[in-house]
């Protein structure tokens, strides 16, 4: 079955980068897809899968970090590089400690503070690492490939995240886009640092009550 | 069980990538023995990967992917097979009582030997490879014997790796973490039993109540 999969999937990344390409065109692709392609990537070195996986990300992730305020040619330089990792590390790539989403936001965040912090830009990426904090969990007893169990929770983070209430999403994506101290976005919302503090405290909350099914 | 943790604020902030290596490696070191905080962190670490789904796609150069492709081809030129050579903790360090372990976090990270501060305590200084400067300790003190007490001119975060202590505040245990900041003067007075080693970052010097424990505060750089 696997054997039949691959070729559709394959086609399937092609037709994306086609489509893509014209205006109008490509349906959004999943985490499965996703999942496939960096597969091909790892596993053939499929120049294919990687440009559809350069499709869909590079741009997002150069809107990503103009919005965390890298000027417009820092931002292609670290799309472009992010990319670059995404090809080198696919082989590391576990399903089972998150999306690829997720995983490439990482990659990308890590190069930011690199970028920064005047890091060497190469080497110093593995460490602290990309999911530093869970390669014990990875160790211990757990179903790292369940991509069914990963793709419901990716799912659910989007669901739960669409249901917060907008004050309380607006303090996470300010968080996480915005270069900026909770204390500086309470003073550019008007608000007391309390505020910012309590609204991420109820927005994390509320997320781990709706992702409550998604424990491992 | 663990009772203490970073808070989502915290975990926010690291999860965003805003938080600095320092106190990063602190929060790596807890969440890696914390089974709630760990399922938290990825559930916001899930976030920037939504987010960066949801971002309105930004026009590349024309040529942003052949760019990258022969970028990526000069890679397999260059062979280097040596993907992460990735330096263990360098030896001679600070050995931990049985049953302690250094957490990932700090792999790769330089470890002094223990160095003497006061009977019954001891100490060692971390240089991370990336942010060498960043004021990375391990403490290790005897049951019974305390850290002088002292306020917080800036932030101090601590791991329990083993042993326990008790600052008036709460009881802090293996796994524990605490942040205390300027509203915070303690004495931290280890539990009877054994040795406790923490992990502490302090993001500016303490401020110790004695002027001898200020002294060799000022030397150790604690």
């Amino acid at each position: 079955m696997a054997v039949e999969a691959r070729p559709a999937r394959r086609a399937s990344a092609a037709r994306y980068y086609a489509a893509a390409c014209s205006p109008g065109g490509a349906t959004m692709p999943t985490n499965e897809d996703f999942q496939d392609w960096i597969d091909a990537v790892a596993s053939k070195a499929d120049k294919k899968a990687f440009a559809a996986l350069f499709k869909y990300f590079a741009p997002r992730i150069k809107s990503f970090l103009m919005r965390s305020g890298s000027n417009e040619a820092l931002a292609e330089e670290l799309a472009q590089e992010t990319m670059v990792t995404v090809w080198r590390k696919a082989s590391t790539f576990k399903a089972g400690h998150g999306g690829v989403s997720t995983w490439i936001f990482t990659i990308a965040r890590n190069l930011r503070i690199s970028h920064f912090r005047r890091l060497p830009s190469s080497g110093s990426l593995d460490e602290p690492g990309m999911w530093s904090a869970e390669d014990l969990a990875a160790n211990v007893a757990e179903a790292p490939d369940d991509r069914i169990f990963i793709n419901q929770r990716e799912h659910g983070v989007r669901q739960a995240l669409a249901a917060l209430p907008s004050a309380q999403a607006q303090i996470l994506r300010l968080s996480f886009f915005d270069d900026q101290a909770h204390a500086t976005i309470a003073q550019e919302l008007g608000i007391p640092l309390g505020t910012v503090k309590s609204r991420i405290r109820l927005a994390v909350n509320q997320l781990r009550r709706a992702l409550d099914d998604f424990k491992s | 069980m663990i009772q203490h943790h970073p808070g989502e604020e915290l975990l926010l902030t690291l999860a965003a990538g805003r938080l600095e290596s320092g106190p990063s490696v602190l929060i790596d070191a807890h969440v890696e023995t914390c089974e709630s905080c760990r399922v938290q962190w990825r559930h916001l670490q899930a976030i920037g990967g939504a987010l960066i789904d949801e971002a309105e796609p930004a026009l590349l150069k024309t040529d942003a992917l052949s760019r990258t492709l022969a970028r990526i081809d000069a890679l397999a030129e260059a062979c280097n097979p040596n993907e992460n050579v990735q330096g263990a903790a360098t030896t001679p360090h600070a050995v931990l009582p049985n049953g302690a372990r250094l957490p990932r976090s700090l792999r790769g990270s330089t470890i002094s030997r223990w160095h003497w501060m006061g009977p019954g305590m001891r100490w060692s200084r971390i240089e991370l490879s990336h942010e060498p400067q960043a004021s990375l300790f391990l403490l290790r003190i005897a049951p019974g014997r305390s850290l002088p007490i002292h306020s917080h001119s800036g932030v101090e975060f601590t791991q329990v790796l083993c042993g326990s202590f008790d600052d008036g505040r709460a009881v802090f245990g293996p796994g524990d973490f605490d942040a205390a900041d300027s509203g915070v003067h303690h004495q931290p007075i280890v539990c009877k039993g054994s040795d406790c080693v923490c992990l502490a970052y302090v993001s500016a010097p303490l401020k110790f109540d004695s002027k001898l424990a200020a002294f060799i505060g000022q030397r150790i750089g604690l």
